[in-house]
C-alpha cells in the first residue's frame, strides 16, 4: 500500500502542476459550466424579449374594417398595398413579416354563425410571430363567441363543456429532478471522462514518450502497484472534474435570473448528504472505469499526439449514452440498468427526483464496479507487456 | 556481481515488421546466447555498433525486459525468479535525462527513495551526500523544466544512486551530452569503482572505454564477439588504435556470423 500511496502522491503533485489538466478538470467545469448556463439563459431571454418587442410588419388583405381596428396597436405596422403574391415575395425578402388574407365570405360566415377563414402567410423561422398573431386572433375569437352567446341567449359554459382542473402532485424536487436531472449527468459524465483523459495520456504515454518509465520499472515495486497508483490518480482527477461540474451547475442555477424561491429551496433540498453519497458511490467506479479504459488505450501510443488521436473519438462513445438519457420516454428499468453510462445518467435523474429503486441503484453501483475492475485488469495486462511500455 | 548466463532475447516479427526489415525470418535475435561476468570493484564495458543489442542486454539485467532463455544473476538474485530483489540492488542510468519536468530535484529524489523503501534518516543522509557531491543544492527547489541539460543529468545521477545500489548499470550515459556533463558521469563511474560497486556500462565511445574500462565485451548483431580484460584487448591491438582494433573485430565477426 505504501508504494501505491507514494505513486499517488507523486502523480497528484505532478498532475496538479499541469495546466492542461487544471483547465480540463477544474477551470472548465467549475467556471465555464456556470458561465455557460448563465450566458445561454440570459441570451435566450434577451432574444425572446427582443422578438416580443419587435414591431411586426403585417399586410392585411380583404380585412373588414371592424377587424382591422383590432390590429391597430404599437406592436404592428399595418400595410395594405399588398396582394397575396407580392406579400409572399416580400416575406421571402424579409421586408414583410406576415400576410393575413381574409376570405371574401369571412364576415358573412361569421354573421351566419359559421367559421370565417383567413390565410396566414409567414416564415416559421420568424420566432414568436405565430404566437403573437395567434394571441390577436384568439382575442377576436373570444369577442365573436361572446356575441354568439348573447345572440343565442345561452350560458358561455355551453362552449366550454369540459374544464380541466390541473393538480400537480409531483413534489418540486421531483419536477426539478426530471428537468435538470436530464442534462446534469450529461455534463458531469462528459467532464469526468475529459478529466481522466489528460492525466491518463500524461501519466502513461507521457512517461513512455519522455522515457521516464524505463527508470521507474527498475525500482523494487511491482508494475501492478505502479499502475494502480496511476489509475487511482487519474480517477481522482476525473472524479474531481465531475464534482466540480455539479458544483458549477448548482452555482450557475442559483445565480440565474427570475428563478422562483421554491426552485432554489428545492435545489438546496436536493443537495443533501444522501444525494452526495449516492452520486459519489456511482461516480467513483465510473471514474475508475474511465481511468482503466483510457490507460489500456493510451499505453499503446508512442507519443502524446498519437494518444490524443486514439482517445478523442472515444468522447462520442461516452456522450451518446448520456444523450440517450435526455430523450423523452427513456426511463430507468431493469433493461437500462445494465447499460453503462446510460444507467448512471438515468439513475441521477431518479435520485434527484427521489424516485430511485434501491435494487436498481445497487445493481448500477455493482455493475459499474465490475466494469471498473475489468477495465483495470485489462489495463494491467497491457501494461505488463514489454512491447507496450517501452517506446 | 553480475553473471549473464547464456542469455537470449528473441522477438517474433509481425508480417509488417518482416516487410520493413525485408526478411522472411519470423523472429529476430536481439541478443543471442551471451554469457559474461562482471565483478565488483571493476568497470565492465559493453561495446558495440548501433543496434548491436547493448541496450536490450542492459534492460534484461535491469529487469525491464525478460530474457527469452538463459538467466542473469545480480548479486546472486535471478532476474527471472526474484526480479524485485534484483531491482533493489541496482541503479540504472541512461544518457537521456529522463525526468519529470514539473517536479523539483528534491521531489524526484524523494520519490525514488520512497519507491526503494528507504527510511527518512538514511534518505536525508544519502541525499545530503549526493547533493553536495553533485552541487545540486543551489537548484534543488527549481522545477526540472527550468534546468540545463547538465543540471538535469546531475539529478538523474542522484536519482539512480539515492538508494546506494551495489550494482550500477549505465546505458550510454554520456550519449549526446556536452564535455562537462559527460565528465560528471565519468567521475561518478570512477567513484562507484572506488566504492567497490559492480559497474556495467554500454558505449560506442572508445575514449571512454580506454579511460574507465577494466573488462570489455564487444557485441555485434546480438552476438558476443569479444570478452576479455582491457589489458588483453590493448595488447592484442598493439599496432592499431583501439578504434581500429574494435572495427576489425566487428568486421571479422560480422562476416563469420553471416556465413
Amino acid at each position: 500500500m505504501k508504494i501505491i500511496f507514494t505513486v499517488i502522491k507523486k502523480e497528484l503533485t505532478d498532475t496538479l502542476r499541469d495546466r492542461r489538466t487544471l483547465i480540463s478538470a477544474i477551470i472548465l467545469p467549475a467556471i465555464i459550466v456556470p458561465l455557460l448556463i448563465l450566458s445561454v439563459t440570459k441570451l435566450q431571454k434577451s432574444l425572446i424579449d427582443k422578438e416580443g418587442r419587435k414591431q411586426l410588419k403585417i399586410a392585411l388583405i380583404g380585412t373588414p374594417e371592424t377587424i382591422k381596428k383590432e390590429f391597430e396597436d404599437d406592436n404592428f405596422i399595418l400595410l395594405d398595398h399588398f396582394n397575396s403574391e407580392t406579400g409572399k415575395e416580400a416575406i421571402l425578402k424579409d421586408s414583410l413579416d406576415a400576410v393575413i388574407e381574409f376570405h371574401p365570405d369571412f364576415l358573412v360566415n361569421i354573421s351566419q354563425m359559421k367559421s370565417g377563414t383567413l390565410n396566414l402567410y409567414y416564415k416559421s423561422t420568424n420566432l414568436l410571430l405565430y404566437t403573437r398573431i395567434s394571441e390577436k386572433i384568439d382575442g377576436l375569437k373570444s369577442q365573436i363567441i361572446n356575441e354568439r352567446v348573447k345572440q343565442l341567449n345561452i350560458s358561455s359554459e355551453a362552449f366550454t363543456p369540459i374544464v380541466i382542473s390541473k393538480v400537480d402532485i409531483a413534489s418540486p424536487k421531483e419536477q426539478i429532478g426530471k428537468m435538470i436531472g436530464g442534462f446534469l449527468p450529461y455534463f458531469f459524465i462528459l467532464f469526468c471522462f475529459m478529466g481522466c483523459m489528460y492525466p491518463a495520456i500524461d501519466l502513461i504515454t507521457g512517461e513512455k514518450e519522455k522515457g521516464t518509465i524505463e527508470t521507474l520499472l527498475t525500482v523494487p515495486a511491482s508494475r501492478f502497484k505502479i499502475l494502480t497508483g496511476k489509475i487511482v490518480t487519474i480517477s481522482i482527477v476525473g472524479l474531481s472534474a465531475a464534482l466540480m461540474t455539479i458544483l458549477g451547475m448548482v452555482v450557475g442555477l442559483k445565480f440565474l435570473p427570475d428563478i422562483p424561491q421554491d426552485f432554489l429551496n428545492s435545489i438546496s433540498d436536493i443537495l443533501s448528504i444522501k444525494f452526495i453519497i449516492m452520486l459519489f458511490a456511482m461516480l467513483f467506479p465510473l471514474s475508475v472505469f474511465f481511468a482503466g479504459l483510457l490507460s489500456a488505450i493510451v499505453v499503446r501510443a508512442k507519443s502524446f499526439k498519437e494518444a490524443q488521436s486514439l482517445v478523442t473519438p472515444m468522447t462520442f462513445v461516452v456522450i451518446i449514452p448520456a444523450m440517450i438519457a435526455l430523450m423523452p420516454g427513456v426511463e430507468l428499468n431493469w433493461q437500462t440498468v445494465w447499460i453503462p453510462i446510460l444507467n448512471i445518467a438515468l439513475a441521477t435523474k431518479e435520485i434527484i427526483a427521489g424516485t430511485i429503486g434501491i435494487g436498481q441503484y445497487i445493481t448500477i453501483v455493482l455493475s459499474l464496479t465490475v466494469l471498473a475492475l475489468v477495465a483495470t485488469s485489462f489495463s494491467f495486462k497491457q501494461f505488463s507487456k514489454e512491447g507496450m511500455v517501452l517506446k | 556481481m553480475i553473471q549473464v548466463q547464456n542469455v537470449t532475447k528473441q522477438y517474433v516479427l509481425s508480417k509488417k515488421q518482416q516487410k520493413e526489415l525485408q526478411t522472411n525470418d519470423t523472429s529476430i535475435f536481439a541478443v543471442n546466447n551471451v554469457s559474461f561476468t562482471c565483478t565488483p570493484g571493476r568497470v565492465f564495458s559493453i561495446l558495440g555498433p548501433n543496434g548491436a543489442g547493448k541496450t536490450t542486454l542492459l534492460r534484461m539485467i535491469a529487469t525491464i525486459l525478460k530474457p527469452s532463455s538463459g538467466n542473469i544473476l545480480v548479486s546472486g538474485a535471478s532476474v527471472l525468479d526474484n526480479a524485485q530483489l534484483v531491482r533493489s540492488k541496482i541503479g540504472f542510468l541512461t544518457g537521456s535525462t529522463n525526468l519529470y519536468d514539473r517536479l523539483t530535484p528534491g521531489e524526484i529524489v524523494k520519490y525514488f527513495a520512497d519507491l526503494h523503501g528507504m527510511d527518512k534518516e538514511k534518505f536525508m543522509n544519502r541525499k545530503e551526500l549526493l547533493f553536495d557531491q553533485l552541487n545540486i543544492h543551489e537548484f534543488s527547489k527549481k522545477r526540472i523544466s527550468q534546468l540545463s541539460t547538465g543540471m538535469k543529468q546531475k539529478v538523474s545521477i542522484a536519482r539512480s544512486m539515492i538508494h546506494d545500489p551495489s550494482v550500477v548499470i549505465f546505458d550510454e550515459p554520456t550519449s549526446g551530452l556536452d564535455v562537462i556533463t559527460a565528465h560528471n558521469i565519468i567521475e561518478m563511474i570512477r567513484q562507484c569503482k572506488q566504492e567497490g560497486k559492480t559497474i556495467i556500462f554500454s558505449t560506442h565511445i572508445m575514449s571512454e572505454v580506454d579511460l574507465l574500462c577494466d573488462d570489455l565485451a564487444i557485441i555485434s548483431r546480438g552476438n558476443l564477439i569479444f570478452n576479455d580484460t582491457m589489458e588483453n584487448f590493448r595488447s592484442q591491438s598493439s599496432n592499431q588504435s583501439l578504434t581500429e582494433a574494435f572495427i576489425q573485430i566487428v568486421k571479422e565477426n560480422s562476416t563469420r556470423i553471416v556465413a
